[in-house]
C-alpha cells in the first residue's frame, strides 16, 4: 500500500465515519439517561429523507440539516412516550421505530407525482478549503480537507463530552441513567430528563442520516444509509458510552467500510478478495469487539449506565 | 405524592376480550396513521386499502400468495414469541432464517434427485432448523456463558448471514449457485424429490403452510403443556424465583435461544423447499425476521395466535407490490407494519394497567396504595 492509497483510505474513513459519529454520540446521550433506543436506523432514515426533501425544495443545506434533526427528534418522541410514559419494552418499542421509520422513509421518497427517488440533491456538502492548508502533505487533507459537517461532528463530540461530564445537566443525566430513584430523591425529574435526551439522540440520528443523503450518497435512493443505524448501536458499546471514544470507533468502522474499495485499487491479489465477504467486515468487527470488551467480568469496567434498559416506576420506589 | 389527573394501577389478569381488543385496536390505529400519511402525500387511503384487501384475499390466487407469504412469518413469529417470552432478545431471526435456507438448500442439493421424497423432504426441512439453531448458537453461547449482550450480536449476524448468502450465489461458484445460468447468477434448484408438494395444481401454495401451523402448535404445546415449558415461563417471569426453585436458568436460556433459532431456520427451509425451490437472494432478502417480531408482538407472544396474525402480515406483504399499479409505493406496507408494532407494544400498557380518575375526595392514604380490590 503506497502513501497516497493510505491517505485516501483514511480520508474516506473520516467521511464514512462522520454519520456514525453523529448517530453514536446521539445514542450515547440517550443511553446515558438509561434508555436504549433501537430506533436509530429508522430515525436516521427519516432524517435522510427529510433533510434531502428540505434541501431539494429550498436548495439550502442548513435548512436540510435542521429539518432532518427535527424529523429524527419527532420520531424519537414516539419511543419516548412508549418507553418512558407507558413503560413498555424499550427493545420492542425501538425496533418498532426502526421498522416504521424505514417504511416511512422509503414511502416518502417514492410517493407523489414527482417522487424524490433518483433525483440528485440540489445542494451537497463540499470540502470548505481548496488548496492552501489542504495541500499540506498527509495532514493537509486529513485535517483541513473536509466538508463543514466533519468539523461540526468534531465540535459535537467535544461538546457532548463536556456536557455529559462537566455540566450540571450532564450530572443529572448520568444520575438518571445510573440510579433513577436516587436522582428523583435529589429533585431530578427522571421522565423529563429521559424525554429530552431521547430527543437529542433522535436529532443527532436524523443529522447523521442527512449526511448520507446530502454528502455521501447525494441522489435519493431507498435506504441510502446501509446499516449505519445498527452499527451506531454497536459503536456505543465499543465507545464505552464516552463521546470522545465514539469518534475513533466510528472512524474504525468507516475504514472497515472503505476497505473494499481500497483493495480494489491495490490490484491483484488484493482485488480478488470477494466483495461480499468484505462487506461482512464491519459486522464481524462489531461482534469481535463485543466479545473482547464485554465478556464475563470485563463488562463491569466498561461503564454501561446501571439502569440502561430498565423502565422506571416512580410508584414502586 | 403529587396530584395527578389520572391514576395508573396494575391490573391483575386481563380479560380475554381486552387481550383481543387491544391488538385489533392497534391494527385499526395503524391503518388510521397510514391513512393520514397517504392523504397528506396526495394518495387516496380508501383506494389503497381496497386494493390491498382485493390483492390479498380477493381471488384464489391472491389467497394462495397470501398464505405463501404467511408461512415464513408464522415461523419467524413463533421464533420471536418463544424467545421474547423468556426475555431472550433474539433479534436475529433474519439471519437464522437465511442460514436455515442455506442449510436446507445445501442438503437438498447434496441429496440429489435419487433420494425418495419421503426421506428427502423431512431431512431438508430439519436441515433448516439445524442451520437456524447453529446461527443462533453463535450469539447464544457467548450470551449464556460470557454474558455478552445478544441484541447486538444477533443483529450483526443478520448482516453477516445476508452477505454470506450473497457470496454463495453472486460472489463464488459454490454448490448453491446454478452452474447452468451464467448471465444472471441464481440459486441451483433443489431436486423435486426434496421439494414440498403443492396443494392444488393451479396455485403455488404448498403444504409448507400446514407444516408451519403444525410447528406453531408444537411450540404452544412445549411452552404451555410441558414441565420444561413451565420452567421456561417461570424464568421469564423472574429469574430469581427460578433460581430459588432450583431451575438451571442458563440451560433454559440456551435451550429457548436455540429453539427460537430453529423455528426461524425452519421458516428458511420451508421457503426454499417450497415456493422458491432454490437459495435465491432476490426472494429471500425480505425482512421476514423483523416482520416476525411484529407478528409475535401483535399475537402477544402466544404461538397459536401467531398463525392468524401471520396471515394478516402475510396479506400485507403480498399486497405491497401490487400498490405500484395504482402509483403508491410498496413501502406503504412496511410503514403500516411499523405503525402496527408501535401501537401493539404501546397497547401492552393498557393490558397491564387500569386507568382511573382520582376520587373527588381522596382519602390520602388509601388513594396512594390503590389496587386492593
Amino acid at each position: 500500500m503506497n502513501e497516497s492509497t493510505l491517505i485516501l483510505t483514511l480520508f474516506a474513513a473520516i467521511g464514512l465515519g462522520t454519520p456514525l459519529v453523529f448517530g453514536t454520540v446521539g445514542e450515547i446521550i440517550t443511553e446515558r439517561a438509561g434508555n436504549l433506543n433501537l430506533g436509530v436506523q429508522g430515525m436516521m432514515l427519516v432524517g435522510a429523507v427529510a433533510g434531502f426533501w428540505a434541501t431539494f425544495n429550498t436548495e439550502n443545506l442548513l435548512l436540510g440539516v435542521i429539518v432532518a434533526m427535527l424529523a429524527g427528534a419527532a420520531l424519537s418522541v414516539v419511543h419516548a412516550f412508549a418507553s418512558v410514559t407507558l413503560r413498555v419494552s424499550q427493545i420492542v418499542s425501538g425496533l418498532a421505530l426502526t421498522i416504521f421509520g424505514t417504511g416511512l422513509s422509503s414511502f416518502l421518497g417514492e410517493t407523489g407525482s414527482e417522487p424524490l427517488v433518483g433525483e440528485p440533491s440540489k445542494a451537497t456538502f463540499e470540502p470548505i478549503l481548496e488548496g492552501g492548508l489542504a495541500d499540506i502533505p498527509i495532514l493537509g487533507p486529513l485535517v483541513f480537507g473536509h466538508d463543514i459537517m466533519v468539523y461540526v461532528s468534531w465540535i459535537t463530540v467535544a461538546a457532548a463530552s463536556f456536557y455529559v461530564f462537566r455540566t450540571r445537566m450532564g450530572l443529572s443525566l448520568r444520575a438518571v441513567g445510573e440510579d433513577p430513584a436516587s436522582a428523583e430523591s435529589a429533585g431530578v425529574n427522571v421522565a423529563r430528563v429521559r424525554y429530552i435526551h431521547i430527543m437529542i439522540g433522535g436529532a443527532f440520528a436524523g443529522l447523521g442520516g442527512a449526511y448520507y443523503s446530502l454528502a455521501l450518497v447525494p441522489t435519493w435512493q431507498n435506504e441510502p444509509i446501509g446499516q449505519a443505524g445498527w452499527i451506531c448501536i454497536a459503536l456505543v458499546i465499543l465507545a464505552s458510552w464516552r463521546p470522545s471514544r465514539a469518534l475513533f470507533a466510528a472512524y474504525l468502522f468507516g475504514a472497515a467500510e472503505r476497505i473494499q474499495f481500497t483493495l480494489q485499487t491495490l490490484g491483484e491479489p488484493w482485488s480478488n478478495v470477494p466483495s461480499n465477504l468484505l462487506a461482512m467486515l464491519p459486522f464481524i468487527l462489531a461482534i469481535v469487539a463485543m466479545l473482547a470488551l464485554t465478556s464475563g467480568k470485563r463488562a463491569r469496567f466498561l461503564g454501561a449506565p446501571a439502569a440502561l434498559g430498565l423502565p422506571y416506576f416512580r410508584e414502586q420506589r | 405524592m403529587t396530584t395527578r389527573r389520572i391514576i395508573v394501577e396494575p391490573r391483575g389478569l386481563a380479560s380475554l376480550g381486552l387481550t383481543l381488543a387491544v391488538p385489533a385496536a392497534s391494527v385499526l390505529l395503524a391503518l388510521i396513521v397510514g391513512a393520514i400519511f397517504l392523504a397528506l402525500t396526495g394518495n387516496s387511503p380508501g383506494e389503497v386499502y381496497v386494493k390491498m384487501v382485493d390483492t390479498a384475499f380477493g381471488s384464489q390466487r391472491g389467497l394462495s400468495e397470501t398464505l405463501i407469504s404467511a408461512t415464513p412469518l408464522i415461523l419467524t413469529g413463533v421464533a420471536a414469541a418463544v424467545a421474547f417470552k423468556m426475555l431472550v432478545w433474539n433479534i436475529g431471526a433474519e439471519g437464522q432464517f437465511i442460514m436455515g435456507a442455506v442449510f436446507a438448500a445445501g442438503v437438498g442439493i447434496a441429496l440429489g434427485s435419487g433420494t425418495p421424497a419421503l426421506i428427502a423432504i423431512p431431512v431438508v426441512i430439519l436441515a433448516g432448523a439445524v442451520g437456524g439453531a447453529f446461527w443462533a448458537s453463535v450469539s447464544a453461547v457467548p450470551k449464556v456463558y460470557l454474558g455478552v449482550n445478544e441484541i447486538i450480536t444477533t443483529l450483526m449476524l443478520n448482516f453477516i448471514a445476508l452477505n454470506f448468502m450473497y457470496y454463495l450465489i453472486f460472489g463464488s461458484s459454490s454448490p448453491w449457485r446454478d452452474p447452468e445460468v451464467s448471465q444472471f447468477p441464481s440459486g441451483r434448484p433443489i431436486p423435486d424429490s426434496g421439494r414440498i408438494p403443492e396443494i392444488l395444481d393451479s396455485q403455488r401454495l404448498d403444504y409448507g403452510f400446514f407444516i408451519a401451523v403444525a410447528f406453531a402448535i408444537l411450540a404452544w404445546f412445549l411452552i404451555s403443556k410441558t414441565k420444561w415449558g413451565f420452567e421456561v415461563r417461570v424464568v421469564g417471569d423472574s429469574s430469581d424465583t427460578a433460581r430459588y426453585a432450583g431451575i438451571a436458568v442458563p440451560r433454559k436460556f440456551l435451550g429457548v435461544f436455540l429453539m427460537s433459532g430453529a423455528f426461524a431456520g425452519l421458516a428458511g427451509s420451508l421457503y426454499v423447499a417450497g415456493p422458491v425451490g432454490a437459495l435465491d437472494p432476490r426472494s429471500l432478502d425480505l425482512g421476514l425476521g423483523f416482520t416476525g417480531i411484529i407478528v409475535a408482538a401483535l399475537a402477544r407472544l402466544n404461538p397459536v395466535a401467531v398463525v392468524p396474525v401471520g396471515i394478516l402480515m402475510g396479506a400485507l406483504n403480498n399486497a405491497g407490490p401490487s400498490l405500484q399499479s395504482i402509483r403508491v409505493p410498496a413501502a406503504t406496507v412496511e410503514m403500516l407494519q411499523g405503525a402496527i408494532l408501535i401501537f401493539a407494544v404501546a397497547g401492552e400498557f393498557f393490558i397491564a394497567n387500569r386507568l382511573r380518575r382520582p376520587e373527588k375526595k381522596p382519602q390520602p392514604v388509601a388513594a396512594a396504595e390503590g389496587g386492593e380490590a
